[in-house]
């Protein structure tokens, strides 16, 4: 069998609309899974948001509310999207439901259309909580920045999510349940490279020799720039854009071929056994 | 031309052979039994015809297309049931069914479960959640789920398993009935011999990777030419003269009054045996003749002496 074919490609609505419904109910039925629209994002905007009044009370340093909670707010966004990607595919894992489902007509593509789907359902639900939040907690209104704006910032962000979402699950379904916890910890190790919270340009060569390559660093320091200047950085900005989008391309590819190693080396139906 | 042509199908992992070269044609409309001991290479064939596990070579045609380069849509039209699988456990049998029947396009989908829950006798189960079902139970969600697309070609891997003979029956009769009206192709791997032999036209017995036959379970069954005869005689009997009786493949002791007799070719053999036992004068109590099963060849198999 060849790694991919035209069929690989395809999708059907009514497919995707079963995939939906399945998340749907999945969001439903488990409470954890809607608890966490909101959890770590309200403890993350509670911890920066109190920091910032801090340093804002002891410092002469403007903007530095806007700063720390519309990173807060953005980074939540790319976790949210990450992490949905990883815990969804998870679920079928946990649940024994990888041999059925691949052994139905479903597609690669189909599965991560739908779980965008529900995905970016989630992030807009979360983004709108953690934004009314901000402005009641804080009178920060993310919107201030501007309608275009957070449309760029947010594009890039989700799409970077979801590429390195799809990473991990190409890795769960080629080393299976043992790297499980890379779905919640991946967001952790590139946050501290993103520059979410300080510029690029109060890192150590090194770590701007990292940053620079993640698009999430150019959406925050974009940010910056957007509350500085009130305007938008839009060379970077599509830089980032187009790297991304290649990214995701690249990420599919990649979860194509592990998904033909885990066939060859018949780890699919092992899976179900574990 | 057969509904499923498998072609000198291979797949090693790593220095083991799972699959040596198998060939097999099923029939539209054949119920076909696919038996072997653990390692034979059954549930590998399965899982190469789900598209879960990619074969090294070799060639599959199902639907009379190539599977490799139309495994979505020929996927569209075949299921599965697979015990020691599942579906999602939180969410409701109705749930998992809508989801799956979605997936595979079913039309009038409330409709459809409806009529499986009924047909498997799992109606009241609709609201349940999967996590909470016993294994009997999930087995029957998990055919209903098989039988959803009405599918024109089910693979059914040890499908029966947990379930209380009572309901065995039924779901066997209910297997069967599906199939006479939907006129399904069914692929059958099951440990329990009798239900192969009561479901099954044909079946392909298989060792080490490789099909050793493919036949109807009486002709299957021909592959261990005895039959064993076992005569209790009344207490005090003499049994020398018939411990010496020629043309008899084996004649054992089987308790203080009784004797096997072994018959390698029982049309020559019993006759003749049993014309002796009657002139023996020795009165009989009991007499208990046994073919060989499909079990005694699937263990024959299993030991690697046929």
């Amino acid at each position: 069998m060849r790694l991919m074919n035209s069929q690989d490609y395809g999708f059907s609505a009514t497919a995707i609309g079963g995939l939906v419904y399945k998340f749907m109910c999945l969001c439903y039925r488990s409470l954890d899974r809607v608890f966490d629209i909101i959890y770590w994002p309200v403890i993350s905007l509670l911890l920066w948001g109190f920091t910032s009044m801090f340093i804002a009370s002891t410092s002469s340093f403007s903007g530095v509310m806007e700063f720390f909670l519309g990173g807060a707010v953005l980074w939540s966004l790319f976790w949210r999207a990450q992490t949905d990607v990883g815990t969804f595919i998870l679920e079928d894992f946990w649940s024994r439901n990888v041999y059925n489902l691949f052994a139905s007509p479903v597609t690669s593509i189909e599965l991560f259309v739908a779980i965008g789907l529900i995905g970016l359902i989630r992030c807009i639900l979360s983004f709108l909580f953690l934004s009314f939040l901000a402005w009641g907690l804080y009178a920060f209104n993310i919107m201030d920045i501007g309608g275009t704006a957070i449309a760029v910032f947010t594009s890039v962000l989700l799409l970077f999510g979801w590429v390195i979402g799809i990473l991990i699950a190409a890795l769960i379904f080629r080393y299976g349940l043992r790297i499980q916890i890379l779905a919640w910890s991946v967001g952790f190790i590139i946050q501290p490279f993103s520059c979410v919270f300080y510029p690029l340009d109060s890192m150590p060569g090194w770590v701007q020799g990292i940053a620079i390559t993640l698009p999430s660093t150019h959406v925050f320091e974009g940010l910056r720039y957007a509350i500085a200047t009130g305007e938008l950085a839009w060379q970077p900005l599509l830089i980032s854009l187009g790297l991304t989008a290649v990214l995701f391309v690249l990420s599919i590819a990649y979860f194509q071929y592990a998904l033909y190693q885990a066939k060859k080396l018949g780890l699919l139906t092992r899976f179900e056994m574990a | 031309m057969a509904l499923l042509e498998i072609r000198d199908l291979r797949k090693r992992y790593g220095t083991v052979e799972a699959l040596r070269g198998l060939s097999l044609d099923v029939e539209r409309g054949e119920f076909f039994g696919l038996l072997g001991p653990n390692g034979a290479g059954k549930s590998t064939t399965i899982n190469i015809l789900l598209g879960l596990i990619i074969a090294d070579s070799g060639s599959i045609q199902i639907f009379g297309h190539g599977f490799t380069s139309n495994h979505v849509a020929i996927r569209r039209r075949m299921n599965v049931a697979a015990a020691f699988t599942s579906m999602n456990g939180v969410l409701t049998v109705w749930e998992n069914l809508m989801v799956y029947g979605r997936i595979y396009g079913v039309k009038h989908l409330p409709r459809k479960i409806d009529e499986l829950l009924e047909r498997f006798e799992i109606t009241d189960l609709a609201k349940r959640r999967l996590q909470h079902l016993s294994s009997g139970q999930h087995t029957r969600v998990t055919l209903c789920k098989g039988f959803l697309n009405d599918p024109e070609l089910l693979l059914l891997d040890e499908c029966t398993v947990g379930l209380d003979p009572d309901i065995a029956e039924k779901t066997r009769r209910a297997l069967q009935a599906v199939q006479r009206e939907r006129k399904t192709t069914i692929l059958f791997t099951s440990h329990n011999m009798n239900e192969v032999e009561e479901l099954c036209g044909r079946i392909a017995f298989l060792s080490q990777g490789e099909i050793l036959r493919v036949d109807t379970a009486t002709h299957i069954k021909r592959l261990i030419p005895h039959q064993v005869v076992e005569v209790a005689f009344q207490a005090g009997s003499d049994l020398t003269p018939i411990r010496q009786l020629h043309g008899i493949s084996r004649i054992e002791q089987n308790g203080d009054h009784a004797l096997r007799f072994v018959l390698d070719d029982p049309t020559r053999q019993l006759d003749p045996l049993l014309r002796h036992l009657t002139q023996s004068g020795n009165p009989i109590v009991d007499i208990h003749v046994s073919r060989p099963t499909l079990e005694d060849v699937f263990i024959k198999v299993a030991r690697g002496e046929l």
